[in-house]
């Protein structure tokens, strides 16, 4: 079996915020052309019907507001350019004009087109680079945060593509309660910042299970002990608040919240588990984006096998039905870990599902009582069963590699 | 091996009176909804109306997470509690006296005697 797999136990998933995968790693097209990046003929409509193309303008702060608009009307639009006729086809041409309803602007509608340079992001685009980026991992739903989120955390939505408080739908169950309640018994957490910070995962977990949840603190603690859990899940700070270290940043890269924040934060988890050399080898670490936050990307999500739940004509606000029969935004995602060779481009199709189904297959038995939306999504590390599929094996090399990268965090 | 600088954040990026995004709302409700749930004594004081702020709706965030904890932190106290207060009282009544000496012990024989 590859060595990499047989070392592998632990899987820590960070999930920041509404940023588009071209807005954040577009411009790595321009050093490694195999990365689906940003290209001189993307371009946008403005509502003058000028084109406006996309630009390394990016700021850290302060240029996006108001915070796009991201729930599934305007996403809708930016997706198929405002068409809503039987038979649209997804262009990509409607982020101009979305943003644009927001504050009747035409110069700062054009500001969703623009992206960041490589130096801008010496953390995200160094791990991209260094380990295994995917082109091709959208959003869930072509919707807000807490529906993406519910689709790492239980493979679904239970039909909702809203903000609002949903329940629990048996005999689905959270990948946690999967994990915690197997036999043999495995082991998982969420590390939520801090409680001022807290979850976005409040009606189900937080509120039935709060066992389940640590802080920040305890992670960095646990990673310094060698006793991370097989799988943890870290959430970002949400907001910039006054915590018991005194003033915290919010660094989870939601507009209007600085980039550089959250810059400190993937490269602090990273190098948490770098620096033990007892976890290093033992650990892959996912950075993905929950969804794409009303920024322009280039690359229409595809069409995927429909969840067993859908949501009615009402629910998106569009007078149609939704039948979870298509992905979201495309979002930036990374794969970390010594064994996987560098410059490694993913171009199979993910989404949040992938990540329960990872698991799943990873740690536990067969489950029948899952999602179909989790059934069928592809899977980010192979399970360590024979045989293994070498095409499929991201971490695949036969020895660590000793010339990861390090940041000075 | 080359260390790469980290970037750290602007001081004027802290900003608590930012006004709250969507996100950090939904979460205020998520948390609303649940605190309904609490009981009274774990129940803020806030009135989820007045929040505006990113500061405000961290500040009412804290309390309920903190108190969802707390809740189930006290029924866990509680669960363990009963078994050891069982073992207490079959203890203490192993070592009382029996409260009636056997010359006043009304047998079924001495009563019928006495009709």
């Amino acid at each position: 079996m590859p060595t990499g797999l047989d070392q592998l136990k632990h899987i820590v998933v960070l999930m920041m915020e509404n940023r588009s995968f071209d807005h954040m790693l577009g411009s790595l097209k321009a050093v490694d052309a195999r990365i689906d990046g940003v290209s001189d003929p993307l371009s946008n409509p403005d509502t003058t019907g000028a084109l406006i193309k996309a630009q390394a303008l990016a700021e850290f702060q302060g240029q996006l507001n108001p915070d796009p608009d991201h729930h599934f009307p305007a996403v809708d639009i930016q997706i198929f350019g405002g068409d809503t006729s039987p038979g649209r086809v997804a262009n990509m041409q409607g982020f101009v004009k979305s943003y644009f309803n927001q504050r009747r602007d035409v110069g700062h509608s054009q500001k969703i087109m623009y992206y960041f340079k490589q130096s801008d992001l010496p953390v995200l685009t160094k791990l991209a680079l260094e380990f295994a980026v995917f082109n091709r991992w959208f959003a869930s739903i072509p919707g807000p945060t807490i529906c993406n989120r519910a689709f790492a955390h239980y493979g679904t939505s239970f039909g909702r593509v809203d903000m609002d408080p949903f329940d629990v739908i048996e005999p689905i169950k959270s990948i946690y309660t999967r994990l915690i309640k197997a036999t043999p018994k495995h082991t998982a957490k969420i590390y939520y910042y801090d409680t001022a910070s807290s979850t976005m995962e409040v009606v189900n977990l937080l509120q039935n299970q709060p066992e389940l949840f640590g802080t920040y603190d305890q992670f960095k603690k646990d990673c310094e002990k060698g006793i991370l859990p097989e799988y943890s899940f870290v959430e970002p700070n949400y907001s910039d608040h006054t915590g018991d270290s005194g003033e915290e940043v919010a660094n989870d890269q939601h507009p209007d919240h600085d980039v550089l924040a959250g810059e400190f934060l993937i490269a602090e988890v990273y190098m948490h588990i770098r620096r033990n050399p007892k976890l290093w080898p033992n650990t892959a670490l996912l950075v993905v984006y929950d969804e794409h936050g009303g920024i322009y990307d280039h690359v229409p999500p595809p069409a995927c096998k429909p969840d067993k739940f859908h949501s009615s004509e009402a629910d998106p606000g569009t007078n149609q039905p939704f039948k979870f029969d298509r992905l979201g935004v495309r979002v930036p995602a990374i794969l970390i870990s010594p064994w996987i060779p560098r410059n490694t481009v993913v171009d199979r199709v993910f989404d949040h599902a992938s990540i329960p189904a990872t698991l799943a297959k990873f740690f536990l038995a067969d489950d029948p009582n899952r999602s179909p939306r989790e059934i069928n999504a592809d899977v980010f590390i192979e399970p360590n069963v024979a045989p293994v599929d070498a095409n499929r094996n991201l971490l695949s090399l036969a020895n660590m590699r000793d010339d990861c990268p390090t940041f000075d965090v | 091996m080359e260390v790469i600088h980290v970037p750290r954040p602007s001081k004027k990026a802290m900003y608590p009176d930012r006004p709250a995004n969507g996100l950090l709302l939904a979460q205020v409700s998520h948390l609303q909804h649940a605190e309904r749930r609490l009981p009274l004594r774990y129940r803020s004081d806030i009135y989820t109306h007045t929040i505006r702020t990113e500061g405000e709706a961290a500040n009412y965030i804290r309390e309920v997470t903190e108190a969802i904890h707390q809740a189930h932190a006290d029924a866990a106290k509680r669960r363990a509690k009963p078994a050891r207060r069982r073992r207490l009282e079959i203890a203490a009544a192993a070592e009382r006296p029996s409260r009636k000496s056997s010359s006043k012990r009304k047998t079924k024989t001495t009563k019928r005697r006495k009709k």
